[in-house]
């Protein structure tokens, strides 16, 4: 009789793995039938709406129906929330299209009454003002609460009414099919940050802030080549606070150079804040699904003139302006910890039942406290000096910076800092672009995006 | 002993699954004229009554599989009348044929199988049969496949190997006594004659491009040799299991290192990058899945039955998407029951058990196959999930396999008293205990 036993237990070795395999397929069905359901011609998507209720994105909307929503109602979001038709692939709606599913396995597809949504942190009224605050110029913007994560105004220009479909496909201007606050720009002097927040780290604050360097104009660095500083005469003997609110490139260049500033440790801090350094692997900040480049630069050399270039922003440097928000936060938070930003508050599923909801989170310590504090301190005396015209009502810490691209033929402005004030938390990046055929300036449009911004403004 | 499954109630506990399957047809069915789903329902029914009738003829100590057979055959016939739409069409008719065929098979086998010292000493022929089988394949299937067309009628000899290897590795069960010396080993020539057998059998699954059933004749080789390496005393220990799976990830690794591109690139396949070329199949399957839901769409109301092989090769989604994954997983859970009547009724004799493992390993492993295939769990292989897949061979061959299911449950009974006759002869030094037999029901 053991010998048949024998012959049983390889029998059920045989059945037990197989039903395993079964009640894995059942739960993998179970899972993944909503998107099963999305690669079909069959599905029925729901709505993504903003924090207030309003619609960004309707997915019971047929293909050139304009009809139901206000002519270019979707335009300040356009290539951030993005559709479902396969052009923008980089989108909310994209990256997120499974949760829109009006779908359930029980109940299968729902043609009507569906509540599959998407509640996202977006101020759809603050985010249109900023857009038309654009006056059509090309350029992005972006703000979030450094608290929560919560990002509240993310617009890019040239953008598109998703509602028209893609038929002038061909018209449309380079940039309209992406959101330019999610891909790498040269930061212009705002890269200057991360050189600061470096340097505090590696000497220490009271070391740093002791230097002092001289520009008389042009600074001709260790290896022969020469930085000008966009004060002809120079600053002369500058601080750091002085160097960061004059933006001066000499002193910068020197500071790279000093001794002091020890080069390995400034590459390994770069590296920490998230920089891909000497063509390391690129890396994406991930938001809700949608791939945000992270930063990248070169730093091969501190004589190296490329090198001093890329630690004020220019050279080969490249950081989104996500991520340049995202390092204001560590700064304005007090703690060297990124609060990472999220789009989607909640999901509903097809009965309305609430699935996701977002929770703030934090990246590493990338810096000190002890360097957070100083690096908050010589921005907010910057907005202070420099900014309190410029942005009313509002105390603010603030970088600015000027960025050439295409080789020169054209300059960037750029604006990144965040407000002190605790009733709007906000750390924000503005970028308009080709700065020297336009009156719009960076300043102007992060004043009226903290006033859009601003609880009694709503 | 007082059993439930008494004759009467078997037989109205099938007549009332296949009422209920068919009032469901007719209620939520995608039919012309309400003649289409009665024409099933008479056939079906019939069918029933017939097979009821027949086995009055057999005695045998149990008639569960039996009834599990016709349950699951009848219900594979409505699903295939039902694909796309209601009709008892030329292929419905076709597949309502092969499990007439099927039945008789299962018929066959229990009368072929039942008598272990019958097989025993013609156990030549099996070889001679697998043999001729192999020399069909090698000579009648054109370009390198595993078909043979006659006429209107495709064969696949292949399918004829498994139960003749089943039976192969049963019988050699009894040789394990006679070990000859061979150079410095003792060795078991029938041990030597299977693994031959089985090396045989991968080269020719590589030379017909078809890899797809070597996973089912390995399940039968590895059931039959565990089974026969621990005969009749050695136990299974947790070392002999161990040592089996080593062995088998080895085996494993190596196949896979070493498959042909074309397996590799199934392999490495991602379905949903080619959802109109490669991972056409499996995609739609998964869809159609997805869009059955737990309960479906009702019998003719699925698309599937427009994408090809959605008869066999992915019949699972296409029953879950028109009946739903309930039904599919109570049809797989027949299936199941069927395999696991041995370990509630335990096998009569070594070789009986033998048997019932590795039709119990054919069994699982090709329906594994199949199904998990067809849901992009693993490679996607062209095997048949058995009795619910079309194909006469397929059919015809788990037919008899349940056959020999069967066999392993009821001993040979003369007509006189109804008492075991030529009861398998145990070895030597086997302990002539015999598995208690239960009540005929």
């Amino acid at each position: 009789m053991k010998s048949i036993r024998r012959c049983q237990h390889i029998m059920s070795l045989f059945l037990v793995l197989f039903i395993a395999g079964m009640v894995t397929l059942v739960v993998k069905i179970q899972r993944e039938s909503a998107f099963y359901m999305m690669n079909s011609d069959k599905h029925v998507l729901g709505m993504v709406y903003d924090r207030n209720g309003d619609v960004l994105f309707d997915g019971s909307l047929k293909e050139g129906d304009t009809s139901k929503y206000e002519d270019n109602y979707f335009i300040d979001v356009g290539n951030l929330i993005g559709d479902d038709k396969g052009q923008m692939t980089n989108t909310l709606v994209a990256k997120n299209i499974e949760k829109l599913n009006n779908y359930s396995f029980s109940e299968g597809v729902v043609n009507e009454g569906g509540k599959a949504a998407i509640y996202t942190t977006l101020d759809h009224k603050a985010n249109r003002t900023v857009y038309n605050a654009f006056a059509g110029n090309d350029g992005c913007a972006v703000a979030y609460n450094y608290k929560t994560g919560e990002i509240l105004v993310c617009t890019s220009l040239p953008s598109l009414d998703v509602t028209k479909g893609y038929s002038e496909l061909k018209s449309f201007r380079e940039g309209t099919l992406m959101s330019k606050n999610m891909s790498g720009t040269v930061p212009g002097s705002t890269q200057k940050v991360s050189t600061v927040i470096s340097a505090l780290e590696i000497m220490g604050p009271e070391r740093l802030l002791s230097k002092t360097f001289s520009c008389s104009g042009k600074y001709t660095n260790k290896s022969g080549k020469v930085i000008d500083c966009h004060e002809l005469y120079g600053h002369g003997d500058l601080t750091l606070q002085q160097a960061v609110e004059k933006s001066c490139n000499p002193y910068f260049a020197q500071l790279v150079e000093d001794p002091d500033l020890d080069f390995e440790e400034l590459k390994k801090m770069y590296t920490k804040l998230g920089y891909s350094v000497n063509g390391a692997e690129p890396e994406y900040i991930d938001i809700d699904g949608i791939e945000c480049q992270k930063a990248s630069t070169n730093l091969t050399d501190p004589y190296d003139f490329q090198t001093q270039w890329g630690c004020m922003g220019q050279g080969d440097t490249l950081v989104s302006p996500i991520q340049l928000m995202m390092w204001q936060s560590a700064v304005a938070n007090g703690t060297g910890k990124m609060t990472m930003p999220h789009l989607i508050k909640e999901v509903t599923n097809v009965k309305g039942k609430i699935t996701e909801t977002a929770s703030t989170s934090y990246s590493n310590a990338l810096f000190s406290e002890k360097t957070a504090d100083s690096m908050k301190q010589i921005l907010l005396t910057n907005g202070a000096n420099n900014y309190t015209y410029l942005i009313r009502n509002h105390t603010v810490g603030v970088k600015s910076g000027t960025a050439q691209v295409q080789n020169g033929q054209k300059e960037n402005s750029l604006l990144v800092g965040f407000v002190t004030d605790p009733e709007l938390p906000v750390a924000f990046c503005v970028v308009v672009e080709d700065r020297n055929n336009t009156y719009l300036t960076a300043e102007y449009i992060t004043q009226v995006m903290l006033d859009a911004l601003t609880p009694q403004a709503n | 002993m007082y059993n439930p499954l008494s004759y009467v109630s078997s037989c109205l506990f099938v007549l009332i699954a296949h009422a209920a399957m068919l009032a469901n047809v007719f209620i939520n069915g995608n039919y012309n004229s309400i003649a289409d789903p009665a024409i099933i329902a008479g056939a079906v029914l019939l069918l029933d009554v017939a097979y009821f009738t027949a086995l009055l003829f057999f005695k045998q100590t149990s008639y569960t599989i039996d009834f599990l057979l016709v349950l699951v055959l009848n219900m594979s016939v409505i699903f295939q009348s039902c694909f796309g739409q209601v009709k008892f069409d030329s292929d419905a008719i076709k597949h309502y044929i092969t499990a007439v065929t099927a039945l008789i098979a299962c018929r066959v086998g229990f009368i072929a199988c039942r008598n272990y010292k019958s097989l025993q000493n013609k156990r030549k022929f099996i070889y001679i049969a697998i043999g001729i089988c192999i020399v069909l394949i090698l000579t009648l299937t054109g370009s390198r496949s595993m078909w043979i067309q006659l006429g209107p009628i495709s064969l696949q000899p292949s399918e004829f190997i498994k139960p003749l290897f089943i039976l192969a590795c049963a019988t050699s069960v009894a040789e394990q006594q006679k070990k000859h010396k061979l150079l410095l080993f003792n060795v078991v020539y029938e041990n030597i004659a299977l693994f031959g057998l089985m090396a045989v059998i991968c080269l020719l699954q590589w030379w017909c491009a078809d890899l797809g059933s070597l996973p089912t004749f390995m399940a039968i080789y590895i059931a039959g040799f565990l089974l026969r390496i621990c005969y009749p005393k050695a136990k299974l220990s947790k070392k002999t299991y161990i040592s089996a799976a080593a062995a088998l990830l080895v085996i494993a690794v190596i196949a896979f290192k070493f498959a042909p591109a074309y397996v590799q690139e199934r392999l490495h396949a991602d379905i949903w990058s080619d959802t109109n070329g490669s991972g056409y199949q499996q995609s739609q399957a998964l869809i159609a899945i997805a869009d059955g839901g737990w309960t479906g769409k009702g019998p003719g109301n699925g698309f599937l039955c427009n994408v090809a092989a959605h008869e066999n090769d992915i019949v699972f989604a296409t029953v879950c998407e028109e009946w739903g994954l309930l039904y599919a997983l109570m049809m797989i859970f027949v299936i199941l029951i069927m395999l696991a009547v041995p370990l509630i009724n335990p096998p009569r004799s070594y070789y009986h058990a033998t048997m019932s493992a590795g039709v119990c390993a054919a069994f699982t492993v090709q329906m594994a196959l199949n199904i998990f295939g067809s849901c992009n769990m693993i490679p996607f292989t062209g095997v048949t999930i058995p009795f619910i897949s079309a194909g006469g061979s397929s059919m015809m061959v788990s037919g008899f396999m349940i056959g020999m299911l069967a066999a392993a449950q009821s001993p040979v009974l003369d007509n006189t008293g109804g008492q075991p006759a030529a009861a398998p002869k145990p070895p030597a030094n086997r302990p002539n205990k015999r598995p208690v037999r239960r009540k005929a029901v």
